[in-house]
């Protein structure tokens, strides 16, 4: 199962890696003030899909990162435990609908919007995130890779949702500027347990949210395609 | 006594009451919540098991508490799902929040609280089976293959991306027990292909969400194959066929050419045989005729045969020009002579050497061995004493070959006697040089330096004309002119200077021997034309004696001088020529280290190039 989810991991990013490129790309290039650089000009419907497909990779890895890492430093007893050490999830103060008949209830915007804010608040985490996974003795290669590729990912997902925003609601957005402070700056390392814990909190948190923007995603697109069918 | 029994039968109440009653009344046991699950992430259900009963009637009561609030809430719903089930509908779930779950046994003595679980929903999803699974059979240019769909289980939402599923086949043949399992992604449509021809075949489909559980499989659809014709069974069967028949056709050739084959595989292996060697006699143990059978009888080689053969060779002779055209007249008509006294010469360089004109016949005497025996006889010893390898054998032939006069010579009987005649005085000239000459003879051709002989009234050109006559073997050719230069310097024999004296030669000039006179010179004469054949020889109008051989020059050149002959000593056969003193000029180099002085008349003498008169340098010869 492992194993094939991360092959299938592979294909995925070999498959959706110009599409990973194309979204990184700005988009819109009525700001160009330049007549020689050739934009590439993309629908919105493709482009609502490179987005989905591009959640559907983050969330695989995230699933995969999470599932890693439990299985190397969580204690067995705490595992089932995730909120066990207190840490609640950073975006559990966001105003996310949490069920299908919400969701159905919001509109457009709101979803596109939700998502935003979704991405944009994880972005600094997994940063940090990388640096506390450095500390870990005998982190696997593997584990690095995905977080460092998750984080990366994610900053091309804002640019794409933005792209998305400003097509579909045709509003400006500003992408986030990283900004060197951040919320899980701590000057003392903590104890090993601890950071272990906040880190499994981190990863599964993240792992949730992915899952959220996915869905709301697709829930977006049937809404593209079909509205009356849709949830 | 009463009060004691009383007493013993209410403690013996008291104590098996409660064994009477079971387990009797205590707090029911821990219940246990096994599992939750989600159909389509939008109602749950969650089921426990419960502890011991406790003796009592217990209840059971879920209370779950959402994440975000603490509110703790009862499970709304016990009857749905069945017993000791909690069902979740739409609105009480909510996903991705974590439901702390417990579960409360409940009976008259106290309740027991389970553990709490979390959960969230998102991640307990399983679905139903996929719904309406088809299969058909399509034919595919003979080779049907199974076409399998199905539809997503009814109630998970996959059309707005609520739920994503991806599927899984397998199938397996009626009789098999192992299942071919096919991931199929989240297509809802699969082709099943490499079928067997007639079989059953099973199929099952499930399905899962990106994040959850397999759902069970859907039930058995049956299909059967139909028979078909493997294709690729007739392919093979006409490849095997085809290729038996190249093996058939392959296997006849071998057989056909199996001997020749087996030479160029296996050639033999050549036995040791020696020519006349019977094994079998060496079996018998008859070792004398074995051995007997080794000798051979030529052997050790007879050289005088053989090099007979090889030496084929004439000379030529200066004559005077009057005689040259005569002699160039005749040349045809030698030839015929020749040839006709050739007829039982050998085939080998005998012919050449007979058609040529200036060669004597000696060759055409061979028949006349016998003859030629009886004065070997008498030189025999002498012969033997030749130093060439001719004359060892006692058959002066080369000699004669050389000496022997064309020209007369001819078909007429009477022509062969003469010839015949001639060739014995060749013999006999030749013979009787060698013994009497005194330095020691030429060992082998070429290498003639001293035979200062006796001067010999020859002279002769070796010549090198009509190379078509001559046997094609220049070096027989060489050995015999070198043989014929060592004569000619052993008949000269009176007079040794150091070296022969080339004789002084003529291009188209032949000379022949026409006697040898007493004191063992031989008289050449030119080779006269226009007379007849049978007169040629006994008359010969100017008996030019020719000059003597003075010797064989360092350079193995054969010197000859002219010389005049007064007298004809040869008592019959020969005609006596006068020998005309000639004028002889070379037109070539001369090296001649002495020239004789006995002569009158000296010659200049022209060496060959390779130890044979070069005939290129002839004296002319005056002509009478």
């Amino acid at each position: 199962m492992h194993i094939m989810t991360v092959k299938q991991l592979g294909v995925w990013a070999i498959l959706l890696w110009p599409y990973l490129l194309t979204v990184s790309i700005p988009l819109d290039c009525r700001e160009e003030q330049s007549s020689l650089s050739r934009c590439p000009s993309i629908s919105q419907e493709k482009l609502l899909d490179r987005v989905i497909q591009h959640a559907e990779l983050i969330y695989r890895v995230s699933e995969e990162s999470c599932s890693l890492f439990e299985e190397m430093f969580v204690p067995f007893p705490l595992q089932l435990q995730r909120n066990q050490a207190g840490y609640a999830c950073i975006t559990k103060a966001l105003p996310i609908p949490s069920s299908k008949s919400e969701i159905q209830q919001i509109s457009d915007k709101w979803l596109l919007h939700s998502v935003l804010m979704l991405v944009q608040s994880w972005i600094e985490p997994l940063v940090y995130l990388q640096t506390t996974m450095d500390r870990y003795d005998g982190a696997p290669e593997m584990l690095l890779n995905k977080t460092k590729w998750v984080s990366e990912k994610l900053i091309s997902l804002e640019q794409g949702v933005v792209v998305l925003i400003k097509k579909m609601l045709d509003e400006g957005m500003m992408t986030t500027t990283y900004s060197e402070q951040g919320l899980f700056q701590y000057d003392v390392p903590p104890e090993m347990l601890e950071s272990v814990m906040r880190d499994y909190t981190i990863l599964s948190c993240f792992k949730k949210d992915a899952h959220k923007m996915e869905i709301l995603l697709k829930l977006l697109k049937c809404r593209q395609t079909d509205t009356y069918n849709c949830a | 006594m009463k009060k004691v029994v009383e007493v013993f039968l209410l403690f013996l109440l008291l104590v098996f009451t409660p064994h009477a009653k079971g387990t009797g009344n205590s707090p029911p046991g821990k219940p246990t919540l096994n599992r939750c699950r989600s159909p389509e992430k939008e109602t749950f259900t969650c089921w426990w098991e419960p502890g011991s009963d406790g003796g009592l009637p217990t209840t059971f009561a879920l209370y779950y508490r959402k994440e975000t609030s603490e509110t703790v809430y009862e499970c709304p719903d016990y009857h749905t799902a069945g017993k000791n089930s909690c069902f979740f509908n739409k609105n009480d779930t909510s996903i991705w929040v974590n439901y702390n779950i417990t579960v409360v046994a409940t009976n008259a003595l106290g309740s027991t609280f389970s553990d709490p679980v979390d959960i969230d929903v998102v991640y307990i999803v399983k679905p139903n089976p996929p719904e309406r699974v088809t299969v058909i059979v399509l034919e595919d240019k003979s080779w049907p293959f199974l076409r399998v769909s199905w539809e997503p289980p009814h109630k998970a939402d996959t059309r707005s991306g609520w739920i994503t599923l991806v599927y899984q086949i397998r199938v397996k043949l009626e009789q098999e027990k192992d299942w071919e399992t096919h991931h199929a992604g989240q297509q809802k449509m699969f082709n099943v292909f490499s079928l067997r021809s007639g079989g059953t075949y099973l199929v099952q489909v499930r399905c899962k969400p990106d994040h959850g559980f397999w759902s069970e499989w859907s039930s058995t659809s049956y299909v059967k194959v139909p028979d078909y014709f493997h294709r690729e069974k007739s392919v093979w069967i006409l490849i095997m066929v085809f290729s038996a028949f190249i093996f058939l056709i392959l296997t006849w050739l071998l057989h056909m050419n199996s001997h020749s084959l087996k030479h160029c595989i296996l050639p033999p292996v050549p036995g040791p045989k020696i020519k006349g060697f019977d094994n079998q006699l060496l079996k018998n143990g008859k070792s004398e005729e074995l051995f007997s059978a080794l000798v051979v009888s030529d052997f050790p080689p007879t050289t005088s045969y053989n090099y007979e053969d090889l030496l084929v060779e004439y000379l030529e002779v200066n004559v005077p020009e009057e005689q040259e055209l005569m002699l160039e007249e005749n040349k045809d008509l030698h030839d015929g002579c020749l040839k006709s006294e050739c007829s039982t010469s050998d085939s080998d360089s005998g012919r050449g050497s007979c058609d040529s004109h200036t060669l004597l016949m000696d060759k055409c005497g061979e028949a006349k061995e016998e003859e030629r025996q009886t004065d070997q006889e008498r030189m025999g010893t002498e012969a033997e004493d030749m130093v060439s390898p001719d004359m060892s054998s006692g058959r002066v032939k080369t000699w004669p070959s050389v000496f022997s006069p064309l020209p007369q010579y001819s078909s007429n009987t009477l022509d062969e006697q003469s010839s015949l005649e001639m060739a014995k005085q060749h013999y006999l000239s030749d013979s009787q040089f060698l013994p009497s000459s005194t330095s020691s003879y030429l060992t082998q051709p070429g290498h003639g330096t001293k035979e200062a002989l006796g001067p010999s009234y020859w002279e002769f050109c070796l010549s090198n004309k009509q190379p078509h006559l001559l046997h094609p073997q220049t070096q027989a050719r060489q050995q015999l002119q070198a043989h014929s230069d060592v004569d000619i310097s052993s008949i000269g024999r009176k007079q040794a200077p150091a070296g022969l004296q080339s004789p002084l030669l003529r291009p188209t000039e032949y000379v022949e021997v026409q006697r040898v006179n007493e004191e063992d010179m031989v008289h050449l004469q030119p080779v006269v034309s226009g007379c007849g054949q049978n007169n040629c020889s006994p008359q010969m109008p100017q008996g030019e004696d020719y000059s003597k051989v003075k010797g064989v020059d360092s350079d193995n050149v054969l010197l000859l001088q002219r010389n005049m002959m007064e007298e004809d000593r040869c008592p019959c056969e020969h005609q006596e020529t006068n020998g005309v003193k000639e004028n002889c000029y070379t037109s070539s180099t001369v090296t001649t280290t002495q020239k004789p002085t006995a002569m009158p008349v000296q010659d200049e003498m022209v060496l060959g190039m390779n130890g044979y008169v070069d005939t290129a340098t002839m004296c002319i010869l005056p002509t009478y």
